[in-house]
């Protein structure tokens, strides 16, 4: 009887391992991402399927075992292509962090670095809709709306300058999923972060939305207050695939 | 009119012997003028069948992305041709994009469904292509990539080449995986996101990438000056290894 009462406890451990997904990642549920701008005839949510996110970002550590083992992401080694010359220029060298910590996120890599990463894990970027549906939730509640201590941490963070060393992965307050950092501690790449903001198909040029960045913007689009989550807009349309940038990392999603 | 011409064909004389018109004593009959002038015409359409399907082979049947690949060593480390991707040519051929090296590539990405600026992009490119010195002409390749993953099959970029007259012998029309179109646009700083109505807002922009594969020129915008891309371009043929 005991014998199969323990067998019991350890199926029922096993299959909630199974559904819980991957250690160390958090599952956020089905649900709908408000994007900020839209065309007028576009759908004004955009569907989020349940995924895997992971519970902090990448960190030194994580990445000095890719590039160990994946020796053209070294510093020395990687193409100009896929990465400008400042990547993992906070390291020591190739295989060195030197004064940076292991449990810090990783920042100083391209979107291409970041990619490689996530597939060599066997996971992937997240969209940029699942990064801003999951970055959504609030401390205690899921819609981040509502939760007035989680909105005043959020507007804290953005309307702070980077420290000069950054604190750990993890180290901030666990959101609803319970994924941390999100906000507050380094900006993060998307999948998909070349997309959007430019004027639908347009004569004249590329022509970056205007009124994402006039003070008038704020009253066309969908949630006025967001004014953190214009700024990640900002910050995403100003990239590309190969800049790494000091304060810029990433964390890697997963199918359910 | 085509079943008259393929039974002459068929019982058409070995070439010598319908060539051989000097023994005759020419213009002495209307009737005989008139033999002289069908067994001429049969002539001519002999040559033109024997010739034609070899015109066909050298401009028709080798699109840049059928070429034999350049064996040139590795590629430079800004080289657009260091990327594994592979991609699905309008002929249903699997290629990377490394089979272009070797010569310019004036670039843009695009869908076949796009109501208004792809139209006025390729547009862009085929007066580009009628303005360059012929010279320069002959050793650059133009490229189409599509953002449609779903609808742009081979079969709907070959009408789209068919409908907008692009020559094989020098214009590629590529699909690709969703992920491998998301990463060749991010290398190209090429912005596009679906929208409802199963059109894409894109970045219009033409790139030229020069026989090794690297950025060389890009012009933002439709319907801009073509001097400075043709002095790109120029410049770019100069260094072309085919």
């Amino acid at each position: 009887m005991r014998t199969s009462r323990s067998l019991f406890t350890a199926l029922v451990a096993m299959c909630s391992i199974a559904h819980g997904g991957e250690p160390g990642m958090a599952t956020v549920p089905d649900g709908k991402y408000v994007p900020l701008f839209r065309g007028e005839k576009d759908a004004k949510e955009i569907a989020v399927s349940a995924f895997q996110f992971d519970e902090r970002p990448v960190t030194n550590g994580d990445f000095l075992v890719f590039v160990r083992e994946n020796p053209k992401w070294q510093r020395s080694q990687v193409k100009r292509l896929f990465a400008d010359e400042r990547y993992l220029a906070h390291w020591g060298g190739d295989l060195d962090l030197g004064k940076a910590d292991g449990a810090q996120p990783v920042t100083n890599v391209s979107w291409f670095a970041a990619k490689s990463y996530a597939a060599w894990r066997g996971k992937r970027l997240p969209t940029t809709a699942e990064w801003e549906y999951a970055a959504g939730a609030g401390f205690t509640i899921a819609d981040g709306t509502k939760d007035v201590e989680f909105q005043q941490a959020v507007a804290r963070w953005y309307g702070t300058p980077s420290p000069a060393v950054l604190p750990s992965a993890g180290s901030g307050r666990a959101n609803f999923y319970g994924i941390r950092d999100l906000h507050g501690l380094v900006w993060e790449w998307t999948s998909d972060f070349n997309s959007a903001i430019v004027t639908g198909d347009a004569r004249g040029d590329t022509g970056l939305e205007r009124n994402l960045f006039c003070g008038a913007g704020s009253l066309g689009s969908k949630d006025t207050g967001n004014f953190a989550a214009f700024m990640r807009y900002g910050m995403r349309s100003s990239l590309k695939a190969s800049y790494t940038v000091h304060n810029l990392g990433f964390r890697c999603a997963k199918d359910l | 009119m085509k079943m008259n011409l393929a039974q002459r064909h068929k019982d058409a004389k070995p070439a010598a012997s319908i060539l051989n018109l000097e023994g005759r004593k020419a213009g002495t009959s209307w009737f005989h003028g008139f033999q002289i002038h069908l067994r001429v015409t049969r002539l001519i359409c002999i040559f033109l069948c024997a010739f034609a399907p070899l015109r066909e082979a050298r401009s028709g049947d080798l699109p840049p992305c059928c070429r034999k690949a350049l064996d040139a060593g590795k590629p430079t480390d800004k080289s657009l041709y260091l990327l594994d991707s592979k991609w699905t040519s309008d002929v249903g051929k699997s290629v990377p994009l490394s089979v272009l090296r070797g010569r310019p590539q004036v670039v843009a990405m695009f869908f076949t469904h796009c109501e208004y600026a792809c139209p006025i992009i390729v547009n862009d490119m085929k007066k580009l292509e009628a303005a360059l010195p012929a010279e320069v002409r002959a050793r650059t390749d133009f490229l189409l990539v599509s953002f449609d993953t779903k609808r742009d099959t081979p079969e709907a970029l070959a009408a789209f080449r068919k409908k907008e007259k692009l020559p094989a012998a020098t214009w590629t029309l590529l699909r690709g995986g969703a992920d491998d179109v998301r990463e060749l646009a991010a290398l190209l700083g090429i912005n596009y996101t679906p929208d409802a109505r199963g059109q894409f807002a894109h970045s219009n922009l033409i790139t030229v990438l020069n026989a090794e594969g690297e950025v060389a020129f890009q012009q933002p915008g439709l319907n801009a000056d073509p001097a400075a891309l043709i002095a790109a371009v120029t410049k770019a043929a100069q260094a072309a290894k085919r």
